[in-house]
């Protein structure tokens, strides 16, 4: 008995819980996107770090000077691949709405191979789910 | 109910005015924030407009984007202006501390982005495209909170103006109905107290017309009557006449009036006509048949406030003489044929008071003499002024009309409708009996 239920634990670990963990994301790993940002600003910040995206999203102007350098620019339509995806993750300062953090490796252009995290609004489907 | 009419009326006009007024308020001010909501977007669609300058300088190196970035720059500022005002006005606190915070970003831009890029065109631009992108993500952080602050500013005012419309149209309607229902009501009363009070006088007058008032034809006299009903929202009183042959020589002759009004004064003309002529016809002496009926009257009549003056005379055609009793009917008076006026005096209490005996008196009347009795209607008459006739007044009025007794009798009804405006507060009667000197028989001549 003790032997079925650890099997049934590690099956749910092993194929369940990812699930869960990217339920509500809107992008999964290997999915191709291009990046862009708004209509009135298309440019796309890549961060080092998902945890600097999020203190840029929801930081203060005076604290931009220090994360800045750990950002690079790209150009709108960027083609990229998704790596991961964390739901809800950046939680703006000022609105309730949150964005996920979408870490991708870029596919073309200057920063061809480099990796990093962007916003999930910063992202176009290349294939819709 | 005219009262309730008017206050609907004035519930109504009072509630569109206070409604338009509320509304024409409200719409100023979502006119104010559609106004700030455009110029914000004015302002967003300048910060690009200068950004693009920015750029397009630096890539060409053309003087003319340098002189579009001022010009675009100068109306930024205008615009903020104009939004700030707008969002002080409304109130918008948050709305203007991020209004504030999106012009310090713009001017920190131009003194750290655009002023740079202006200066060397030819810079390596990666840092500055960088930090550009990093003020445009702030400043639309700003431009999307005054955004919110106004659109819930703008569905605050539409509810606030649903609800402003709703409360007034509500609380208008509910007025509008409880006076529509009172005046209904109050209508509906009102109809059926007229409807009683018309069916109490008609009642009352045809009781009147049975009981009161006959003037029988009498040898050597002539005989005028007239009877006036007070207005007719009153109710009739108690007045009651008669002329009535005892023998072939003697009349009786009355005249009362019964204290109150309405059926039981009516009925209780009937019982002092029939009584009093049953009395006569046992008895001659007007003091005896007074003193007769007013004990029938006290056994009869179980209300004490009713109490009746009354004038009781037997004449005889004959002889022309007048024997009376008067149980406080000052109204009765003697019109002698040369036009003096005579008062013919109380000899008693009136009936219904007191047992008292009363005084017969005795009179002669001379050829043409006329005896007109009136009920109080005529000495108790006012002018437009107020003042009453009184006896003396009677007495003028009397000798100045038509000697004939009817025409005499209608003339001071006239006279005394138009002495009060048309407005008669109580009923009158008048007889009026004009005798003539019996002629000689031809056998005798």
């Amino acid at each position: 008995m003790k032997r079925y239920s650890a099997l049934l634990a590690l099956v749910f670990v092993v194929f369940a819980a990812p699930r869960i963990v990217h339920a509500e994301c809107h992008l999964r790993s290997g999915d191709k996107i291009v990046l862009y940002g708004t209509t009135d600003d298309p440019d796309v910040f890549i961060w080092d770090s998902r945890f600097r995206l999020r203190d840029y999203a929801g930081g203060s102007f005076d604290e931009m000077n220090a994360l800045l350098p750990h950002a690079v620019l790209a150009r709108p339509g960027t083609r990229a691949v998704v790596e991961s995806c964390v739901s809800n993750f950046v939680q703006s300062k000022y609105f309730t709405n949150t964005d996920d953090a979408i870490g991708v490796r870029i596919l073309n252009g200057p920063l061809n191979g480099q990796r990093g995290w962007v916003l999930g609004s910063s992202t176009r489907g290349i294939r819709p789910r | 109910m005219t009262a309730f009419l008017a206050i609907a009326v004035v519930v109504a006009v009072q509630g569109a005015f206070a409604t338009r007024a509320s509304l024409a308020q409200t719409f100023a001010r979502q006119s104010d924030i559609v106004q700030a909501q455009l110029a914000l977007e004015e302002m967003r669609r300048l910060q690009i407009d200068a950004e693009s300058s920015v750029r397009g300088y630096s890539l060409t190196r053309d003087p003319f984007y340098v002189q579009q970035y001022a010009n675009v720059e100068a109306q930024f500022d205008q615009h903020a202006a104009t939004v700030r005002a707008t969002l002080s006005g409304a109130g918008l606190t948050g709305a203007v501390r991020s209004l504030d915070d999106y012009i310090a970003l713009q001017r920190n831009w131009r003194t750290k982005i655009a002023d740079p890029l202006l200066a060397h065109p030819g810079k390596d631009v990666t840092l500055i495209d960088k930090r550009n992108k990093a003020f445009t993500d702030f400043e639309n952080r700003s431009v999307q909170l005054i955004r919110t602050s106004l659109a819930d500013a703008n569905d605050r005012l539409a509810r606030t103006a649903q609800e402003q419309v709703n409360v007034n149209a509500y609380s208008r309607a509910f007025w509008l109905i409880v006076l529509g229902l009172l005046a209904i009501l109050l209508n509906g009363f009102r109809s059926r107290l007229v409807t009683e009070l018309e069916e109490e006088r008609t009642t009352t007058e045809t009781l009147q017309r049975a009981f009161r008032s006959e003037a029988a034809p009498l040898p050597n006299c002539e005989v005028g009557s007239a009877y006036l009903a007070a207005s007719s929202h009153l109710a009739v009183g108690g007045d009651v006449f008669d002329v009535y042959r005892l023998s072939d020589t003697l009349a009786l002759i009355f005249i009362a009036d019964v204290s109150g009004k309405g059926v039981d004064a009516a009925v209780l003309t009937a019982f002092i006509k029939f009584t009093i002529r049953g009395i006569a016809l046992r008895r001659r002496d007007p003091g005896a048949m007074l003193a007769e009926f007013n004990t029938a009257f006290s056994q009869t009549v179980e209300n004490p406030y009713l109490f009746v003056s009354m004038f009781v005379g037997v004449l005889d055609t004959e002889t022309l003489a007048l024997r009376y009793a008067s149980a406080g009917h000052d109204s009765a008076f003697i019109r002698r044929s040369s036009g003096m006026m005579q008062q013919l005096a109380v000899t008693g209490p009136v009936l219904g008071v007191m047992e008292e005996p009363f005084e017969t008196k005795t009179l002669h009347l001379e050829d043409m003499d006329t005896l007109v009795l009136a009920t109080d209607g005529l000495t108790e008459a006012r002018d437009r002024s107020g003042k009453q006739l009184q006896e003396a007044g009677a007495m003028r009025l009397i000798g100045a009309s038509n000697a004939q007794p009817q025409l005499l009798a209608d003339e001071v009804v006239a006279k005394v409708r138009t002495l009060g405006g048309n407005e008669l507060r109580d009923d009158l009667a008048v007889l009026a009996i004009r005798v003539h000197e019996a002629e000689a028989d031809d056998e005798e001549v």
